[in-house]
Parts: C-alpha cells; structure tokens; sequence
C-alpha cells in the first residue's frame, strides 16, 4: 500500500522557529543568526560590535558551539546575558535548542539577540531559528572562491560581513570578483568589509545592525 | 553532515504514518529533495541505513526526487533552468531572480505491507 505523505522534513523545526519568532516580535527583539565557517572571527565580529552598540542597543547572545564553552566565556567578559548551548556533536543549532536557550532570558528587556551558530559552512543554513535575519562572516583568508561553492548562505543572507580586511595584501584575494560573485547569487544583499582585528568597518556594519533594530517596534 | 538530523526528521514523519497501521513494514520511502539544499543524496543514503537499522524500515528501498533550481527574472521575466547556483538571467544579464523550484525538502510517500 502506498501512504502519500507530503510533509517537510524540517516541518518540526519549522513550527519551532514560528515560535520562536512570534517571541522576538512580541518582545520587540530584533535576530539574528551569525553564520560563517569555523574561525572566519564570528565572536571577534561580535565583540567590536558590542563595544560599539554599548549604551545605544541592549543585547544577548546565544553561543553555539559543538562541545565548549569557549566563545560565552568571552562573550561573558562583556557584561552582556549570554547563554551557552551546547549540540553534542550536531554542526548545526536547531530551533528547539534556541527556544531552551531563549526561556533564561528576560527578552522584555532586549533589543537585539544575537545568535552565533556552529562554525560551518553548510549545515547551518537549513535550519531556520526564527532569526529576522541570517548574517554570513566570511574571512578573506578562505579564498574567494567560497561564495560560488557554497551559495546557499549568502543566498539566504541579508548582509555579509567579509572580515580580516587587515591582512588583505598578505593574500590572493580578488576582493572585487568576490564582491561580484556575492551579488551574482544575492543581488539584494549589504557587504561590509572589516576588519575584527583594527575595528576598521565596524561602525557601518553596527550602525545598519542599529538601523534594523530600530526598525523593530517595542 | 547535518543529513543525520535530516533523517531523523524523515523517520519522526514514518513514525507518524505509520503507527497506527496494521502493516508497519516500510518497504519504500520517496524523499523529494531540491537542488538548491544543501543536503547531499550520499550523505542521506548513509544516515537512511543508520537510522532504518532495527526498526520496520531496515532494507527499505530510498528513492530520491531530485528538483532542478528553476528561477524567474524580476526585470524581463524569464524563467527556466538556472545555472547550477548562478542567478544571472539569460535573457537580460540581470541578477535579479527569484527561485521558482529547487528549495524542495520533503517526504513524498511511503510504501507499506
Ligand atoms: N588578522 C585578523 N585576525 C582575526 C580577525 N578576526 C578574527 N581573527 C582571528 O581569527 C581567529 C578566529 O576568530 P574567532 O572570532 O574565534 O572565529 P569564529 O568564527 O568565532 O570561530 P568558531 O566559533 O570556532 O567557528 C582568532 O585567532 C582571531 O583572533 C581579523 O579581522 N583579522
Ligand atoms: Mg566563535
Ligand atoms: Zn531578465
């Protein structure tokens, strides 16, 4: 006998995100979802970007991370609520971990969470949060080749924030065919070149982050 | 890699149709899955024989649809088959495309005795 069935194989993590998103849009929380391959300087990113947000936008953060909890102890050092959330092995968080993670925090009191995923590439893109928005962090070091191999997170990204801007001239980037493999696969997509090392860049990233946040309604 | 949690997810949905059946031995599942995922049909296949070991799935034939990337120009309107990941239109070398098909991740049908 054959069963028609028809049903999304992410459908469970789907009603989770929807969830979690309802909770953000009715706490006035803006999202989003730092995706980028293991070392591209997701938590160095973030760090600037604290430091620059510090006293205009009120932040959390929920670190991802396969077995440790390396990146919220630095996140920690900040004075921002940060919560760890550990995949015991999964490249990738899922939904369900966010809403454990999101029940510890007084979102009333938020304007922005950040959420940084499991550095990988790949896996991450799939599963839907409930973010308003998915961030990519490319480091320059990783050649620029990585758009084109991997499209589906700078396909699904709002911006992409091509990081270690500093030792440019110490690679074989071609820093403008990769901005225009970038906008061959997203052409709506904002590119920020930075550098988590110097701050160089930062402030527009942070100040576009703010843009967002503030286009949210408490 | 994540293709493990992807079919763990695949056999929380046989469990669902089938628990309530007398024939419970699932000799087929048909997964349609897009070429715009990142799920690799390898990599399912692998995880299938994991998950399936010891339950009423284990020897089951997986069938797997594949569903090309068709996008849709936002200036001139074309639409057809894309180039594997390119959005440029063939028709006016704008990139701006809309994806028609190729996102598809999901459970078809199941074959049961
Ligand atoms: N030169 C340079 N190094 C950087 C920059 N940003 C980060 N790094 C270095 O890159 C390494 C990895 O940075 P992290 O911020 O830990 O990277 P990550 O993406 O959070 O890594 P995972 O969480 O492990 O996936 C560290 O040694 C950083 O000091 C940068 O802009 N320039
Ligand atoms: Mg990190
Ligand atoms: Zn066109």
């Amino acid at each position: 006998m054959e069963i028609k069935v028809n049903t999304g194989i992410l459908s469970a993590n789907e009603q989770k995100a929807v969830e979690n998103r309802k909770l953000f849009k009715e706490n006035g929380v803006f999202a989003i979802n730092l995706m980028g391959s293991p070392g591209a300087g997701k938590t160095t990113v973030l760090e600037k970007t604290i430091d620059y947000l510090s006293g205009k936008v009120r932040l959390a953060v929920i670190e991802g991370d396969i077995y440790t909890s390396k990146d919220a102890r630095r996140i920690e050092k900040y004075g921002v609520p940060v919560e760890q959330i550990n995949t015991g092995g999964a490249c990738h968080l899922d939904a369900k971990m966010v809403s454990g993670a999101l029940s510890k925090f007084d979102l009333t009191g938020l304007d922005l969470m950040v959420i940084e995923n499991v550095g990988n590439l790949v896996c991450p893109v799939e599963f839907d949060l409930g973010e308003d928005q998915k961030i990519a962090v490319l480091s320059i070091t990783e050649g620029d080749d990585k758009p084109m191999k991997y499209p589906l997170l700078f396909r699904e990204s709002g911006a992409v924030i091509l990081n270690k801007m500093d030792i440019l001239d110490f690679t074989d980037v071609d820093l403008e065919g990769l901005r225009k493999d970038i906008h061959i696969i997203n052409p709506d997509i904002k590119i920020f070149e930075v550098s988590a090392r110097t701050g160089q860049g930062i402030d527009q990233w942070a100040e576009w982050l703010t843009d967002r946040v503030k286009d949210t309604v408490k | 890699m994540h293709e493990m949690a992807l079919m763990a997810g695949v056999f929380d949905i046989i469990r669902q149709y089938t628990t309530d059946l007398s024939d419970k031995n699932v000799t087929r599942v048909t997964l349609v899955v897009g070429e715009m995922t990142n799920a690799v049909p390898e990599a399912l296949e692998a995880a299938f024989e994991v998950h399936a070991k010891g339950t009423p799935v284990e020897g089951a034939k997986l069938v797997i649809k594949d569903i090309p990337l068709v996008a849709r120009c936002r200036s001139c309107g074309w639409e057809g088959k894309t180039e594997k990941h390119v959005f440029m239109c063939p028709g006016c070398s704008s990139f701006g495309m809309e994806l028609i098909s190729g996102r598809e991740l999901y459970v078809e049908s199941l074959e049961v005795e």
